[in-house]
Order: C-alpha cells, then structure tokens, then sequence
C-alpha cells in the first residue's frame, strides 16, 4: 500500500461484490482501520446503570485503548484515559467499583473522578510554574461522551455527528425496544461478562452475524445433536432452543427479513422457536407489560422481533433476550467479543437467568454453537494469507437489492461500502 | 478422617473418569453422571451462583448428552481434528460419609492443530455411592484464569 496514494488505494480492496484479502490480512490496513474508522466513531463503552452513585467507575477498551469511565461528585458522566500523566502508568486497574480519587500506584499522582489532578506529593519540586501546570495535568479525556436511553458512547474524535444521528432511527429502536421491555422501564447491566477470543479479522465476525445462508451448514452438528434430544416431557430449555433454532431448513432462512442502514448498520428478523415465547413463565411477563403500558403499547412492544441489530462497526444489539455484544479488534489478525447481558427491571427474575443461560451455550468460550464460527475464521485467516486468488466473494444477491431474500449478502456490501467511505474520507 | 481405603477408591473413580474423557470414551464418562447431575465451570474466581452470572459451563445432563452427541458425530470443524487431552488430578482429598465430597487439583493438557494449551485449577465432586463405585451428582472445576481479561479461545472437551 505504501507506494500507492494512500486512502484511494484502501478504498479499491473494496470492489463490487468482492474484497480484496488484503481486507482481512493487511497489518498496515488494520492500522489504518483504527484510525479512520475506530477512532471517528462512536464505539459502545457500558451502560448508565454501571455508575448508580457519584464515585461509582469502571474501565473499559475504546478503540484499543484503555479508558476509566465514572460518575462525578456533580452526577455528571466522565471518561478519561487511564494512563498517569507523570509517567503513564495505569492509574486503575480495576475492572469496576467506586472511587473518592483515583490514585497512581507509582508516585501517587491522584486524580478526582472528572478526571482533574488533585494533589501531588512534594509538589514544590516541579518549578515555579508548577500551579499553571496543573490545569493541563488531568488524565487525558476522551474527546466525546454522550448516551442514548441509558448506553454509553464515547468518541475520539472531537468533531462529528451527534450520537444519535449516528444511530439512525432503526439503531435506535433497537436501544427503545431494550428498555421498553423492561416493565419498570428500566434496566441494568448483569450478570458479568463473556470473553471468546479467536484469531481471525473482526470483520470475519461482523459479516457472520448477518450471514443466514451459513447456520444449517456450519452448526449441523449442534442442530443434529440438538434434534435428537429427549425432553421427557418437560418443556425445552433455552439452551436448547438457541441450538436449535439454528436448524431452520435454508428456504426459510431465505424468507427471513434483512434490511441494511446508511452508514454500514443492519438488522435480521428474530428466529428463535415459539418455544420460548409459548410458557407460562412468558404469559406472566406479558400480563406484567400490559399492567404497565396497557394492551396495544404493550403488544407494540412485544411484536418487536429483530434477532440482531448491528451497528457499524463493532456492536451487536439482540434487543429481544437483553444481551449485547461488542467487538475489539486486537490485531488484524485477533478478535475479542465481549458478550453482556441486562436484567430488565421488574420483570420475573426467571427472564434473567434465562438469559444468563442462553449467553453460557451461546457466547461463552464452550460454546457449541459460536465456536464452530470462530473455528471457521481461523481457518479464513490461515487461508486467505496465501493462494493465487486475491478476492472474496460477496455477490450473493447483487442484482436485487431493493429487496433483498434472508441470504442476501447485502448487509455484509453495505458493511464494505461504509468502510470504503471512511477509508478514503 | 477418611479411611485409607475409602480415600483410595475415590482417587481410583477420579482417575477412572479422568482417563474416559482422555480416552474420549465420552458416553461412558457421562454415565458416570446422576440423571439430576449439575457440571460447572465457573467464570468468575470464587463464582457464588450459576445462575445470575456467566459460566464457562454450566450443564445439565440433558445438555452434557448434547455435547457429546456432537462431538461423537464428527461433524463439527472445532473438533476436527480432534484435540488430544490429558487430565492430570493431584492432592485429592476426601470428606463426608453418605454422599462424599472430593477435592483435587487440576493439570489440563490439549493439543490441538499445532498447539499445546494448559489449563490449571481445582476440582470438586459430590459423589452418591453406587455399589462399589460412585456416581457424580455435581461436578465443579475452577480455573486459576476462568476471568482472564483476553478471554479465551474455544473449549471443545470437558474439564
């Protein structure tokens, strides 16, 4: 790439209906990716009900780097790098809790939870113009912060469009549709966390998460596996359900609904069975939502039925069982996806625990599901890296997307597309 | 304390199913199981509850029989080729009378396409006695690195 002119060169390993290997392989893209795309937009970092009291923090990766994320002694939201700046050590390394100051471990360096320096031990030693040093000395904060309904956002880039036209309205109903299914209209982050890691492109994964044509093939084994359980009578287990569901014959996969957004989102129809609509553990939440918003809001509400919404480029919303997932790319050629879980507020416990189990069959490193994917993108990685073809095919539907069949490869063109455009932007 | 030679047929049943999942005699390992048997891998260290935080697994036997139904179908790339497995168990213990309790720690070998990985940690059973032997009514097993921060890849066999 070095040679060629630069952004134009990135923009053609996009072409039509195809992408260069260098897309899923190219270090220097990779690089060029975190600065053109991650550190433009805005990228997940955690959710309102994570910072309840003023002090309460927690850390979290934005673009690759390391960031504290509190709720000042104000009420007001700061994110700020966690990165000393004395000798750039880490200031915390805490996962999550709640904090008066923040204080170096090295020279004891301490910060307030806006992200403003404190105090510093032996403070006469730094010059005279030490006190107008001081203002400049905070831990570096990240450029933009902003929330829609409850999740956190932030941004390196100082200038931009604001969160909530970065969503669009189809990604923000998806964020609506989360919380309204909470009978308290609210929610909290729970249950931990899930970490699969696998060592293959990020955008393998992103791609895959809208790829209806691949579940009846590559999870074969698990559907089969899961066909020949015997219930005894008892009603499935969500486990089970997730496995199976996966087992749609490919025709139906075709009939399911896809739509792709501007600026590289998109969304698929819901496929899990009736079986986890159809208890009674479901009739008993539905009674609670038409108590709280009546008949026709509630069935509003509850007819909402996307599997997956993706937001460009690293997140994945699955507003229907409460649970997010999020992409950190560590190297071209490494990926972690950090699944999280929410409890929605005044509905039956059971709903939660159900979902916890739901995450540990589905995005837990045992997974017997989304490990065979991630299986697949090793070997993508592995192959890709050599042979005499330079391009992937990605022309499934081309001709019709107006309106596109469920295994239209629109979405994963539409990912492209936005990639390109900031690429060579 | 535990006679000496209650605490040997323990550590015997527990090198008998250490050896079926190396062996990857897996139908045999899971009848080894309650019908009612709980296996549990916990996320977190000092993990309270399975069920309002993640596990690395937490199965019934219903699901356990799932798994090993897929593995033994060979259809799955994650275990193609399969992973080779040695389960080393050391400083079992052993307490209680009816329904025993055994600890031990846990050496966990794979290797798999090229690659050797190590997992250690410590192991918990809760064993029903059956004639001779025992059957497992609950399994546990901590990993010293369950909450890595970089997460792990893929898990295929049991621990």
């Amino acid at each position: 790439m070095r040679e060629e002119n630069g952004s134009k060169a990135y923009a053609e390993l996009v072409g039509r209906g195809r992408v260069h290997r260098r897309f899923y392989t190219d270090p220097e893209v990779f690089a060029e990716e975190q600065a053109r795309i991650f550190r433009r937009v805005w990228l997940w970092l955690g959710h309102d009900s994570q910072l309840r009291q003023p002090g309460d923090f927690f850390t979290a990766r934005l673009a690759g780097e390391r960031v504290i994320v509190a709720r000042h002694t104000d009420g007001a939201i700061h994110a700020f790098h966690n990165r000393c700046t004395h000798r750039g050590a880490e200031v915390c390394p805490a996962a999550a809790g709640n904090a008066r100051n923040f204080v170096c471990p090295y020279h004891a360096w301490t910060y307030r939870t806006d992200g403003s320096l404190a105090s510093v031990p032996l403070d006469q030693g730094y010059g005279a113009d030490w006190r107008s040093r001081v203002a400049g000395l905070g831990l570096e904060p990240v450029a933009r912060v902003s929330s829609y309904r409850g999740f956190l956002f932030g941004s390196h880039a100082a200038q931009g469009e604001s969160l909530e036209t970065y969503l669009g309205p189809q990604v923000r109903a998806a964020f609506d549709n989360l919380v309204d299914r909470a009978p308290d209209g609210e929610i909290e982050l729970a249950g931990g966390k899930t970490v699969q890691r696998y060592r293959g492109n990020w955008k393998l994964q992103l791609e895959n998460s809208i790829d209806l044509l691949h579940p009846r093939i590559l999870h074969r084994s698990a559907i089969d596996a899961a066909d020949r359980v015997d219930h005894g009578g008892q009603p499935p287990s969500i486990e089970w359900d997730i496995v199976k569901s996966n087992g749609l014959t490919l025709r139906e996969w075709d009939g399911m609904q896809i739509a792709a957004m501007p600026g590289g989102h998109c969304w698929m129809a819901g496929f899990l069975t009736k079986a986890i609509d159809e208890n009674a553990l479901q009739a008993r939440y539905r009674k609670m939502m038409v108590e709280r918003y009546g008949e026709e809001r509630a069935s509003q509400i509850l007819a909402f039925n996307r599997h997956n919404t993706i937001v460009y480029p690293n997140l994945f919303v699955n507003s229907r069982v409460a649970q997010i997932r999020v992409l950190q790319p560590v190297s071209v050629d490494c990926t972690e996806q950090h699944g999280y879980i929410f409890r929605l507020k005044g509905a039956p416990e059971e709903m939660f625990e159900a979902s916890v189990r739901m995450v540990n069959t589905n995005n837990s490193p045992s997974s017997i599901v989304t490990s065979d994917d991630h299986e697949i993108f090793e070997r993508i990685q592995q192959s890709l890296a050599g042979g005499r073809h330079e391009w992937v095919d990605l022309s499934r539907g081309l001709e019709h997307e107006a309106s596109p069949e469920g295994t239209n490869e629109l979405p994963m063109r539409n990912q492209h597309r936005a990639w390109a455009q900031y690429m060579q932007a | 304390m535990i006679a000496l030679e209650q605490w040997h047929r323990v550590q015997q049943f527990l090198f008998h199913e250490a050896r079926l999942l190396d062996e990857r005699r897996l139908q045999e390992w899971l009848a080894l199981y309650t019908d009612d048997a709980e296996y549990w891998v916990p996320y977190a260290w000092e993990q309270q509850s399975p069920q309002d935080h993640v596990s690395l697994f937490y199965e019934t036997k219903s699901l356990l029989s799932m798994r090993i139904d897929r593995l033994e179908r060979e259809l799955s790339p994650l275990d193609s080729p399969m992973a080779r497995v040695n389960h080393y168990l050391t400083n079992v213990t052993v307490e209680g009378s009816a329904e025993l309790t055994a600890r031990a720690h846990l050496l966990f070998v794979e290797h798999r396409r090229e690659e050797q990985r190590w997992f250690a940690g410590r192991s918990s059973w809760r064993l029903r006695p059956r004639g001779e032997g025992f059957l497992i009514a609950a399994k546990r097993v901590d990993l010293l690195n369950a909450d890595q921060d970089q997460g792990h890849l893929r898990f295929a066999v049991p621990f």
